[in-house]
């Protein structure tokens, strides 16, 4: 039980003279306009900036007391309250100012909302989603459930006698509510891209090798970077499954979860204080809507890029500590695992790992060129050796869309939210980014001394930005940075919603008026200049106004990552109806689909052709519409015996088309109702998810 | 040494030993999955970091500028040891994985079998201890 430190704290078992009506806070009893008393090493945070900083290596007499514990403060000092033990929670006002209540009450909320989400994903019915996807489907007892976990954590974090681990349940409980609802509600794995992954790691066990262009044309890129699908390989064996499809529903929470260590570790190296650590890890959490958490090599990647940062920031640099170089080559073998499973797993995340950890060594107490040279050595060593053919082919395009900055953030055909629902939810989204982002920046604005101090996150937080310069990244660039930037982003935007940050000195100073009118000492407050207490309408403010701000967040969490699901989710039908046609198409087929949504997309993509015709040249397509039996039976003749050629539409390909922009629901009716009535093509399997057709074979004698 | 040392060093090889002997048991069992999962997610990372545990100590971490709880560095010291058990376990799997299917040796065994060799070598190799700091005992919050 840590020891009562803040002046509140020790007043609880030592009542205040009758004269104080109520034991102010150092925060409230603060002006602010009252200059903050620095010292040295923050007294120019502007100035600190440059790289010649030296907060580390000479962080002043209070921090250099603090770190080395072995210098004993001076009379005056021991005396003073800053000597004592102080948090940096000496400046709340309390949210309880009550008696002490039974320490278990943030398991009371906790619970409640848990209970609320278990009642409402037994009594959800998601077989009918509409254009706001899980957002409309789900029970009012889940919204009802959010904001008592919302509102529970925050009473919690802020009260300054509750220890970091209820906050750490808070956030579990967050990403159970978050990333476990739709591994629950849906019966089968969502996002086209997940099935994806899963033919890749079919394709893997079935080859039991790693292929060429020549053999699986543009799918061997994912054979150039195998790492994430190789290990996958091995665990689907190991764990005895069928496939991966068994349990890559679960993987948002675990890879989720994995992200809290190297989150909380970085977030650790510059503050103690654990309100900003765990009220920015929710906002990461909450905000972090691009849905990279998937089963997917990026999920992996970004938290092992998450991880060497964390060590890096940690363990190298000038001034961190340690003796000279000692120690280091053992850490860079660390780091180079580390990198090399990056490497070998993800194109884009090495790319971000350089340039973060470029710019840690724009500061001279970051500087330290291992890490970076270290990483480009392996990177380059992968790139110039097993990813050589897809980058000698794509090289010509990714040197075409450098600068094109206007090019690289477009979304392009077929990713425009259309209707109302799609509209919506991509707003929610684009807002609740934006407000991540604007919190920071009030952050950074705010908080002069956490500037200085966490300088290197800013830089962290800045570095991806250079990206969109560099490539498109199949439109997606956009998405990939803001996640990037968003460890760093969200740590300065709970630090918006919290209690400025003061020096040792400032609280010492700020401690000083309060203990003197704690023991009555030196009563005049108005002779150190502090008001008394707040207005209760300020309190309420600073108490609440987070607090929504915090809700908003995260009840628009939910538009942003599920408002899609009518996209993304697949229900078994669709899903019996794909492994019914491979189940049938012999080797050499092709399969024909308006595009890639759906299920089970790659399977034996190593025998099986695909045409996904809505990724066609426009024009192509408006001839499709005009007359599609026609067109299509023209694209999908050649075919070789005993392939066939197949049409598959499916519910997910219509939302696909519909939401994205791309044909709408009554010309892929046209198409069906064409190719239904057409002589060129027969039904060969149906179900309420989709239908599919065989195209005839030339003369149209077979059945 | 002490038992409790000995057991201690000897528990990721044990667990990578055991998730062999769970694949007698049946496709898609719990206690299979679990032993399988548990080791892959953690058994070789926490045999390299008591491998190379007394050379991490040897260099200090970087903390928060002010310093006011005492443990606090204990503590980070302890999230950083339990991150560097997954990330390093996790990159294992991974690279041992693409090697084997890199060499046309791929198969699950033989990269369980792998990995359980590498953390039983890396729990009977001598701890790897850097030079020696210039004081005598490692400042606090070093540990990794």
């Amino acid at each position: 039980m840590r020891p009562p430190t803040t002046p509140r704290e020790r007043s609880a078992s030592e009542p205040a003279p009758k004269s104080t009506p109520e034991p102010t806070t150092p925060d409230e009893a603060a002006p602010e306009s009252t200059p903050e008393p620095v010292t040295p090493d923050e007294a120019a945070p502007e100035r600190a900036h440059a790289p010649d900083v030296r907060d580390a290596a000479d962080p002043g007499p209070h921090a250099r007391n603090e770190r080395t514990g072995s210098q004993p403060p001076s009379p005056s000092e021991a005396s003073s309250p800053a000597h004592e033990p102080v948090t940096d929670l000496s400046d709340l006002p309390p949210v309880w100012s009550g008696r002490r209540g039974l320490a278990a009450w943030p398991a009371v909320p906790l619970l409640a909302a848990l209970a609320l989400w278990a009642y409402a994903v037994r009594h959800t019915d998601v077989s009918r989603l509409d254009d706001f996807g899980l957002v409309t489907a789900l029970h009012p007892s889940f919204w009802a459930g959010l904001a008592v976990l919302t509102t529970g954590f925050w009473l919690t974090v802020r009260d300054p006698r509750r220890s970091g681990g209820w906050s750490a349940a808070y956030v579990l409980g967050l990403l159970v509510m978050e990333r476990a609802t739709q591994a629950v509600l849906y019966p089968t794995p969502l996002y086209a891209w997940a099935w994806k992954h899963d033919g890749v790691v079919e394709h893997l066990l079935t080859a039991g090798e790693l292929q060429t262009a020549d053999q699986i044309g543009d799918m061997a890129v994912y054979d150039q970077w195998p790492g994430f699908f190789a290990a996958q390989a091995a665990l689907v064996r190991l764990l005895g499954v069928e496939s991966a499809a068994m349990y890559m529903a679960w993987w948002p929470l675990v890879s989720s979860l994995a992200l809290l260590l190297p989150l909380l570790l970085v977030y650790r190296t510059f503050t103690e204080d654990r309100r900003l650590v765990w009220t920015a890890v929710w906002l990461f959490c909450v905000a972090n809507w691009v849905g990279q958490d998937y089963f997917s090599p990026q999920s992996v990647a970004f938290v092992l890029h998450l991880g060497v940062l964390a060590v890096v920031l940690r363990r190298y640099g000038r001034s961190g500590g340690g003796p000279g170089r000692q120690g280091q080559a053992v850490w860079t073998a660390v780091v180079s695992v580390m990198v090399v499973a990056i490497v070998i797993s993800h194109q884009l995340t090495p790319g971000m790992l350089v340039v973060s950890l470029l710019a840690l060594c724009l500061l001279r107490r970051h500087r330290d060129w291992v890490p970076v040279v270290t990483t480009v050595v392996i990177f380059l060593a992968w790139c110039l050796t097993a990813a050589l053919p897809f980058l000698s082919a794509a090289l010509p395009d990714m040197i075409r869309s450098v600068g094109d900055v206007g090019g690289n953030v477009a979304t392009g055909y077929g990713a425009t939210p259309t209707g109302t629902g799609a509209v919506a939810t991509s707003w929610a989204a684009r807002l609740l980014s934006g407000s991540v982002l604007l919190l920071a920046v009030a952050g950074v604005w705010r908080q002069r001394v956490l500037r200085h101090r966490a300088m290197p996150l800013l830089l962290v937080a800045a570095a991806p930005l250079p990206m969109f310069v560099a490539s498109s990244y199949g439109s997606e660039m956009i998405f990939r940075v803001l996640m990037f930037m968003l460890p760093g982003a969200a740590f300065f935007a709970a630090a918006a919603l919290l209690p400025k940050v003061r020096t040792l000195a400032a609280e010492a100073e700020a401690g000083t008026g309060t203990e003197a009118r704690r023991t009555g000492v030196s009563p005049s407050a108005p002779a150190t200049g502090r008001r008394p207490l707040l207005p209760a309408a300020r309190r309420g403010v600073r108490v609440g106004g987070p607090l929504l701000v915090l809700l908003a967040g995260t009840l628009a969490f939910v538009p942003s990552y599920s408002g899609k699901d009518r996209i993304n989710y697949f229900p078994p039908q669709e899903v019996a109806l794909v492994r019914q046609l491979f189940d049938r198409a012999a080797e050499g087929s092709m399969v024909v689909a308006a595009n890639r949504n759906y299920p089970l997309a790659y399977t034996s993509y190593g025998t099986i052709d695909h045409y996904w015709f809505l990724d066609d040249d426009r024009r192509h397509v408006d001839e499709i519409v005009k007359d599609p039996a026609a067109t299509l039976a023209r694209d999908m003749a050649g075919v070789e015996h005993p392939g066939r050629a197949y049409l598959l539409l499916t519910q997910g390909q219509r939302a696909n088309s519909e939401m994205n922009g791309q044909l709408t629901g009554a010309q892929l009716d046209r198409v069906q109702e064409s190719v239904a009535g057409s002589g060129l093509f027969r039904l060969v399997a149906e179900n309420g998810a989709g239908a599919v057709y065989e195209l005839r074979r030339e003369g149209g004698a077979e059945r | 040494m002490t038992p409790q040392e000995l057991v201690v060093r000897m528990l990721p090889p044990f667990g990578g030993w055991l998730a062999l002997a769970a694949l007698a048991l049946p496709g898609g069992s719990p206690l299979r999955g679990a032993a399988v999962v548990v080791f892959l997610a953690a058994g070789p990372g926490a045999a390299l970091v008591g491998l190379c545990g007394p050379a991490l100590r040897v260099r200090a971490a970087r903390g928060p500028v002010e310093r006011r709880d005492p443990g606090f560095a204990r503590r980070s010291d302890l999230l950083e040891r339990l991150m560097l058990i997954v990330l390093l376990s996790v990159g294992a799997v991974m690279i041992v994985a693409t090697a084997l299917i890199a060499t046309h040796t791929f198969s699950a065994q033989r990269v369980l079998l792998a990995l359980t060799l590498l953390t039983t070598l890396a729990a009977f190799c001598p701890r790897l201890r850097g030079a020696s700091p210039p004081t005598p005992r490692t400042q606090e919050g070093s540990a990794p």
